[in-house]
């Protein structure tokens, strides 16, 4: 498996507060890798090793299979980036800045700008300056900026932010094209699962500095089936239906009334029949799929205390 | 291949900070100098004092007038190419490029010094030409303009522009501590005042040994300020 970014127990400490912690990400080329956890968990930072602005405390990083030092500049020719949020000159307008991001990646192609640009789908800005634009549009307009230049790695720090519902979608899809096309590895970061969920083919969940768990996406929806919930008045009763006239012993009550059958070989309409032949009040029962959601927020609480 | 580099940043952070538009800047401040300078002239004639009677006075004069403009000038540069990048964070973006960081900062530091330096040369000898013309007309200097006195003035303000271009980096160090456009403006403000402050025809600055020791304190200053920028973090 060759990897084109790699961090090796990774370390960070501000003013003797370690704020990365032992980080081992493996991010392999061509795929897109969702970096996800809550606002300060140490996304940004992380990211600003691998840009080398910020320097690892221990630990290395290895990117396009060299070992980053603080001579390092070649590899960002090879890189486009957003950190944090997108920074512009903002007295220039967007063509302008991106010509100027040409210039100094020594980057030749002036037609690369208007395809950036159309890619993230901005008309009509040539004659305003990048100080007019909303949050929205300077995402895309970086997004433009870091992809004009066509690089072998994406490093995108929450580049949803600030961009509405029908614009995510599009560049969720933008992503996934520029991964399958272009063959761009992209690495992405944000505090919202279901983005992250929708595009990425690996996940890297981060919490306090720490690297929790870094999966592929493939064996989360493997390991997590669909199951029947039911809601009833009497769970104690149903409960024991379903293990004694039902044979089904992969249920969880979860809590007041709510029970979670993970079953495919008793059909629905069997348990709720019987259940209602035995006089177990239904109220509703219903197919589900077990939410990442849940997945992710039982790794963000792992070891701390339940609600 | 280096020095063509960095004069290819330069063209870029010139064209970045529309830097050109500061030659308007430039010739406002030798307009006004200028006139200051004529109410001098004429207020002293009128009072009868014997001020601006010889040419090396009113050249002297004239260059602390300018040199007091143009550091002032260089810390407004200073503050709008270097600091206010940090400011606004697009330093993050700069050092993101595929180039060496100490030569982006040396191309920044290098307008500057150009900058202030060229102006400071150029004013001087059109605000002393201007005067010497209005000097024709009314006569108020006397002495006979000499090929040896205008060599030797060439000499002074040559050397006046060195050290002051120097100078003109004090305020780096002052702005880049915090990060801040009023600090590095201020302390630039603060230096004209102590040096250039005129004391009966005689300022801080006449004492050639204490501009050229603030000005190799600038260029030590500019020095640390790359010394370290690789290994330095660069947080918002």
């Amino acid at each position: 498996m060759s990897y084109i970014l790699k961090t090796c127990n990774l370390i960070k400490t501000y003013n003797g507060k370690e704020v990365v912690s032992n980080v081992n990400m493996n991010v392999k080329k061509g795929e897109i890798y969702g970096f996800l956890g809550p606002n300060g968990a140490g996304k940004t930072t992380i990211m600003r090793m691998m840009t080398n602005l910020v320097k690892p405390t221990s630990g290395e990083i290895e990117i396009f299979g060299e070992k980053l030092t603080d001579t390092s500049y070649e590899f960002l020719k090879r890189l486009g980036t957003i950190i944090e949020y997108p920074v512009f000159y903002e007295r220039l307008t967007a063509r302008e800045n991106l010509e100027l991001h040409c210039e100094y990646m020594g980057y030749n192609d002036k037609k690369a700008i208007d395809k950036a640009l159309d890619l993230v789908k901005l008309k009509n800005i040539d004659n305003k300056m990048l100080k007019e634009f909303s949050l929205g549009m300077k995402q895309r307009v970086g997004i433009a900026r870091a992809i004009t230049t066509k690089p072998e790695l994406l490093i995108l720090d929450e580049p949803i932010n600030g961009i509405d519902p029908i614009g995510i979608k599009e560049l969720r899809n933008l992503f996934k094209m520029l991964s399958k096309e272009y063959g761009i590895t992209i690495l992405l970061s944000s505090h919202i699962l279901g983005e992250i969920e929708q595009v990425a083919d690996t996940i890297g969940v981060i919490n306090n500095g720490k690297l929790i768990e870094e999966v592929s996406m493939e064996s989360i929806r493997e390991s997590n089936t669909e199951y029947i919930q039911l809601v009833t008045s009497d769970s104690k009763k149903a409960a024991y239906i379903l293990s004694n006239n039902l044979n089904i012993s992969n249920f969880k009550v979860i809590d007041n009334g709510v029970i979670r059958i993970y079953t495919n070989t008793v059909p629905q309409s069997i348990i709720s029949k019987t259940l209602i032949l035995n006089d177990v009040a239904i109220e509703a029962i219903t197919k589900k799929n077990s939410s990442l959601e849940d997945y992710f927020l039982n790794l963000l609480n792992g070891g701390g205390t339940r609600a | 291949m280096g020095v063509a580099h960095v004069l290819k940043l330069m063209k870029l952070e010139m064209k970045k900070n529309k830097v050109g538009g500061n030659i308007k800047g430039v010739i406002i401040a030798n307009l006004v100098i200028i006139g200051l300078l004529l109410i001098m002239i004429f207020g002293s004639i009128k009072d009868g004092s014997m001020e601006f009677t010889s040419f090396n006075f009113t050249f002297s004069m004239v260059d602390t007038m300018v040199k007091a403009t143009f550091i002032i000038f260089a810390s407004a540069l200073l503050a709008r190419i270097v600091i206010e990048e940090y400011k606004n964070d697009t330093i993050t973006l700069l050092f993101m490029y595929p180039i060496n960081r100490k030569k982006l900062i040396i191309a920044k530091l290098l307008i500057v010094v150009l900058f202030t330096f060229i102006s400071i040369i150029l004013s001087n000898i059109f605000i002393d030409f201007v005067l010497c013309i209005t000097n024709s007309f009314y006569n108020f200097i006397p002495d006979k303009l000499t090929t040896a006195l205008i060599v030797n003035n060439f000499k002074a303000i040559s050397i006046n522009a060195l050290a002051s271009t120097g100078m003109g980096l004090i305020p780096l160090y002052f702005g880049m501590r915090k990060k801040s456009v009023p600090a590095t403006i201020i302390s630039a403000i603060l230096i004209v005042s102590i040096i250039c402050s005129d004391n009966g025809g005689y300022s801080l600055s006449n004492i050639i040994a204490i501009p050229i020791t603030l000005s190799i304190m600038g260029v030590c200053i500019a020095y640390l300020a790359i010394r370290n920028i690789e290994q330095a973090d660069v947080n918002k």
